[in-house]
């Protein structure tokens, strides 16, 4: 039915403007914290100031006398109205040790910054000043701080009861390993520690929660990335069932996978009230906010190489400090790592292991590239120093190693099938976009000068779209597409937006496979209620399966209005197009509207020739997911696989150590690109995510386990001066198995760009014998690591 | 702490002397309130009584007077930045007020009276006003005195905006012919400077007749290098003199500080660096 929208034509693959973004820019955008009712309550929450403690007891008397306070809750008394929190991804579902994790702590805190007790007053300044008047009477107790702490003998306990600091250690890989390493050349062993840094969304998380007495229904305006799981998990906290709660997520301020749930918050302002009978606001702080950890990782890798540069083997046997339990899946991250091993190499002996530790710093969330970005980084700094030691060109030997454009569909001996990609071809890319070639020139050139110029390359992998069994990470989506009696679209999905214009994406795709123009197309999400049920966003997935559903959701649709046009116009319906909402057949043109309301209001005559209304509901599942283990017991949850090759340019100032970013440049594949501009901004945002994973971010404990980072001053992200003109390009290879060949964009990049810039700054370094793998490259460790060069050995020159 | 503050907006000098007076702890001065106010959202600050000294013609203006300049504490950066005498009497000042970190917005409220009562390591106008060897007049219930800032600078509890108030600044003119530089080390656009150092320097010829170098944000407080360095006069400036600015700088430090800009061992090394180039920069500009 109809004409296939070709390449050039229609709005899938242009640069148009977002539609969603103009109230954000305007000013004018209702995010979760201007959302209040009549009657609003303010909620504060008492965080202990402790790493480790027993809770001995509680005074509340203090803040109970402050005026404008309304009711103090601790977590005895919590306990009695609601549940602990469901995890997100039970670690006991995968074999692992599972906490109990609850709103406000009941006996004993485990980190820095749990919420211990809450106030709720009339206004935000009450309630917080009250929460100065509680007394608690804390036993502390030796908090393990460190992983290697936390392994040993006799470790205290993060979790009572526990019989280990650890909530699983998972291997990863097959093949040959020993044979591997022991028919190798040499066998290279780069240490990479990944510290901690997060994602700090402009917009903290805010949550309003409103009990409905009339209905005995709750309904929470939060900002929220997955609000049909989290329907889930709050009926699980509150014990009442899901069809007496709706989630409601507004405009929201950036969110990256920190505003994923499992957060005490959520739970908590939906039970308060419901208990006091008012609406309950609580909005995050920085400090706050700089409490939600990721991806503290210390890698081993070991490669068994040959003296020209073929990776025979890897081994990887890696731990993550993932800090005190929490319900959010920010601990998966730490599968995710060893999951995407080898990457985008052609490695099948793998030996992998994961140690997901405990300890008392606070818990992680999910954070862009959700683990995969810390595969690149352990990998590609890993590639960079085997390739310095064997004396070859680092590019050399990625080339050498990457997997073939022939290979694919490719099965990654961790158990994942890669559907598609050009890993050789989009590194090329990477390195023509930038003049590599003139680079080398001019870095000797700078040399000369004694200036130190770096270049380096990282490549990034990221597997999109994930689904995982047992749990509410969904693999598929649904989306309903409605046409008025005035023409105009509504699409309802159940994918929702970080911020990054998947919206824009759908309605480009409800406009081509529609037939109609994309100004007439609203697309509604992050509603329980009015959204059809659908897994929120995460891990690229949205346009990839919102997309996905409302274009076959259009598609039915157009065929109703056809059918109902070709009877107005008594043609065949063979011969009617339908394009940016004009309706043609040979030289006769309907109106819309028309055909809209007839088909609404004509039921019984034209319009009989279709069931009214203008709507339908589709699903959209990706192929290519392995949930059923293989005999290996390996799954693969992924139905895509994104790529992309980065490279840095970099200028080292030796004698302050800080390093300045000249130039950077990017290849990536996401398969089908459904608007330019958007993707472009995305690709950026992960590189400024990278340069400040390289060189700045980072959260930091005194040796208590007391968090030191508080502030945008202390956790440092890159501003745009800080940022180096980026070159980027596409190159995509499209998925096979997804609508359109979409791969997802928008998570990817973290990684790739954070390993290029590091392996910029060594390679600029590389007259010092300089090799730095621990992040972040602070000027005062780079400088300090030149010093130690330079006491060590007399200047070289460049390799 | 008072969930309830007073606001108190004195018209002139001796009002806010007399209200300064009659208030226990507790009172805070805000002028641009960019110190202040982010204090107080945070949390780490209640005060009882805001005094808002915006509305007294005494603290604002610049003027030349008797050969010397005086900057009303109320003087925003942008108009230290902008400011015609400020120029091309003081133009060290002018420039470290222009790299002030924050934007406009605080280029446009926060002021230099502010500035120095909030006596933060890392803030940048400190360093260039010792170089300059700036004076101030302090005004308090018992009346108005003037002391060296060098002075006031030695104790972070000098009670200036709670007690008394900060109502100007004097600056001598910088001689004609001074070179001049103000250095900052930042580790990104985002953050605070790591280091910094603010430096005057005449020549006669070559040699080096007179030496003004403060170094900033690697101690609690800016550390003055015009005397450790004095032998430098009568010098020319060569590659081992620049080496031995560097080590004697570095070493000057004894408590460098610790915190997110760098570790303590990375500041004294930077302190030296910044010396160093501060002269280095000044010298060029000299003659």
């Amino acid at each position: 039915m109809g004409e296939q929208t070709s390449e050039t034509e229609g709005y899938v693959g242009r640069s148009v403007r977002t539609i969603e973004g103009r109230g954000p820019v305007m000013g004018k955008a209702t995010y979760t914290n201007d959302i209040s009712f009549p009657g609003q309550l303010h909620a504060h929450i008492l965080r202990s100031p402790h790493a480790a403690a027993n809770i001995k007891s509680i005074d509340t008397s203090g803040a109970e006398k402050v005026a404008g306070v309304v009711r103090v809750v601790t977590g005895a008394e919590a306990a009695k109205y609601i549940d602990p929190i469901p995890h997100y991804i039970d670690p006991a579902v995968f074999g692992g040790r599972s906490a109990t994790i609850r709103c406000l702590a009941l006996d004993h805190v485990w980190c820095f910054g749990q919420p211990v007790a809450v106030v709720v007053a009339e206004d935000k300044r009450t309630a917080r000043y009250a929460v100065s008047r509680i007394t608690v009477d804390y036993e502390v107790t030796t908090p393990v701080i460190d992983v290697e702490d936390a392994l040993k003998d006799g470790a205290p306990m993060v979790v009572p009861g526990w019989d280990a600091n650890m909530i699983m250690e998972v291997p990863f890989g097959s093949g040959d390993v020993e044979q591997a390493f022991s028919s190798a050349d040499r066998v290279i062993k780069t240490d990479v520690k990944v510290h901690r840094f997060s994602t700090q969304p402009i917009e903290t998380r805010t949550y309003n929660g409103v009990y409905d007495a009339g209905t005995d229904s709750i309904t929470l305006h939060g900002t929220v990335q997955n609000p049909h799981p989290l329907r889930n998990v709050l009926s699980k906290i509150l014990r009442m069932p899901e069809n007496k709660i709706r989630v409601h997520a507004p405009v929201i301020g950036g969110a990256f996978g920190m505003k994923m749930h499992g957060h005490p918050e959520e739970g908590m302002v939906c039970f308060l009230s419901k208990l006091i009978g008012q609406p309950v606001k609580w909005v995050e702080d920085r400090e706050e906010c700089l409490l939600i950890g990721a991806r503290e990782q210390v890698h081993s890798v070991e490669l068994a190489v040959t003296k020209d540069g073929m990776i025979l083997g890897l081994r990887d046997h890696y731990l993550a400090n993932t800090g005190a339990p929490s319900s959010c899946p920010g601990w998966g991250m730490a599968f995710l790592t060893g999951l995407t091993m080898p990457g985008p190499y052609s490695v099948q002996n793998v030996d992998v292991q994961l140690s997901a530790v405990v300890t008392n710093k606070p818990g992680w969330n999910a954070s862009r590239g959700y683990g995969k970005e810390v595969t690149a980084l352990a990998l590609e700094l890993s590639v960079d120093n085997a390739a310095r030691e064997l004396g070859i060109d680092p590019v050399d030997m990625r080339m050498k190693n990457f997997i073939k454009k022939d290979q694919f569909p490719y099965d990654s001996p961790t158990g994942l099938i890669y559907d598609s990609g050009d890993y050789a071809g989009v590194m090329q890319k990477a390195m023509d976009a930038i003049g590599y070639d003139e680079w080398k020139t001019k870095q000797e050139e700078a040399l000369k000068e004694g200036r130190y110029i770096g270049i380096g390359v990282g490549f990034e992998l990221t597997p999109e779209g994930g689904t995982l069994p047992g749990t509410l990470v969904g693999g598929y989506d649904s989306s309903t597409v409605r046409v008025a009696p005035d023409g105009s679209v509504r699409v309802l999905t159940g994918v929702t937006t970080p911020g990054s214009g998947n919206p824009t994406g759908i309605a480009q795709i409800v406009a081509d496979e529609l037939g109609v123009r994309l100004d007439t197309i609203e697309v509604v999400q992050g509603d329980t209620t009015s959204c059809p049920y659908g897994f929120g966003n995460s891990s690229g997935r949205s346009t990839i399966v919102g997309g996905g559903s409302a274009a076959k959701a259009a598609v039915e649709v157009r065929e109703k209005i056809i059918k109902v046009a070709a009877a107005l116009m008594e043609v065949d319906e063979s011969s009617v197009t339908m394009k940016e909402g004009v309706i043609a057949s040979g030289d006769k043109i309907i109106d819309l509207e028309e055909v809209c309301y007839a088909c609404y209001t004509r039921a019984y005559d034209v319009g009989s020739v279709i069931e009214p209304p203008l709507e339908a509901t589709a699903m959209f599942k990706p192929g290519l997911v392995r949930h059923t283990p293989n005999e290996k017991g390996q799954i693969n949850p992924y139905p895509s696989y994104s790529n992309a090759a980065y490279v840095a340019i970099s200028e080292v100032d030796v004698n302050t150590g800080v390093v300045k970013l000249l130039k950077f440049s990017v290849a990536h594949d996401c398969g089908k690109v459904i608007n330019p501009i958007l993707v472009e901004g995305q690709a950026c945002g992960a590189i400024m995510f990278g340069i400040g994973a390289a060189l700045a971010e980072n959260i930091t404990f005194d040796e208590n386990g007391r968090q030191l980072t508080k502030s945008l001053m202390d956790y440092v992200m890159p501003r745009i001066g800080d940022v180096p003109s980026i070159t980027l390009t596409h190159h995509d290879s499209p998925n096979p198995v997804n609508y359109k060949g979409l791969k997802g964009a928008g998570e990817a990049g973290v990684g790739g760009s954070a390993a290029a810039i590091v392996n910029s700054v060594n390679n600029a370094l590389s007259p010092f014998g300089v090799m730095m793998t621990e992040t972040p490259l602070t000027a005062p460790r780079v400088w300090s690591a030149i010093q130690a060069a330079k006491k060590a050995q007399p200047q070289r020159k460049v390799a | 702490m008072s969930l309830y503050p007073a606001f108190a907006r004195p018209r002139d000098l001796g009002q806010a002397a007399e209200i300064m007076g009659s208030l226990s702890t507790g009172a805070m001065i805000i002028a641009g309130g960019q110190e202040l106010m982010p204090s107080v959202n945070y949390g780490a600050l209640m005060p009882e009584v805001y005094i808002d000294v915006g509305q007294i013609a005494a603290l604002k203006g610049i003027s030349e007077e008797a050969g010397a300049i005086q900057i009303g504490s109320f003087t925003v950066h942008r108009d230290v930045q902008n400011n015609d005498l400020i120029q091309s009497k003081l133009p060290l000042l002018s420039y470290a007020a222009a790299q002030i970190g924050g934007g406009m917005q605080v280029h446009n409220r926060g002021t230099i009276g502010g500035n120095i009562v909030a006596m933060h390591p890392l803030y940048d106008i400190l360093p260039s006003l010792l170089a300059l060897g700036a004076e101030v007049d302090v005004l308090s219930d018992v009346g108005e005195v003037r002391v060296a800032l060098a002075d006031l600078m030695k104790d972070a509890r000098h009670g200036l905006g709670s007690e008394s108030l900060l109502v100007r600044v004097h600056l001598k003119p910088m001689m004609p012919g001074a070179g001049w530089s103000y250095e900052k080390l930042k580790i990104t656009a985002g953050g605070y400077g790591s280091a910094n150092a603010a430096a005057i320097v005449t020549l006669d010829s070559s040699k080096i007749t007179s030496l003004r170098v403060v170094v900033g944000a690697v101690s609690a407080l800016p550390v003055d290098m015009s005397d450790t360095l004095s032998d430098c006069c009568g010098q020319a400036w060569s590659a081992h003199l620049a080496e031995e600015v560097e080590a004697r700088s570095s070493a000057e430090i004894k408590e460098p500080l610790s915190d997110h800009q760098g570790d303590g061992e990375w500041r004294r090394a930077m302190a030296g660096v910044m010396a160093r180039g501060a002269i280095e920069a000044a010298i060029k500009k000299a003659g």
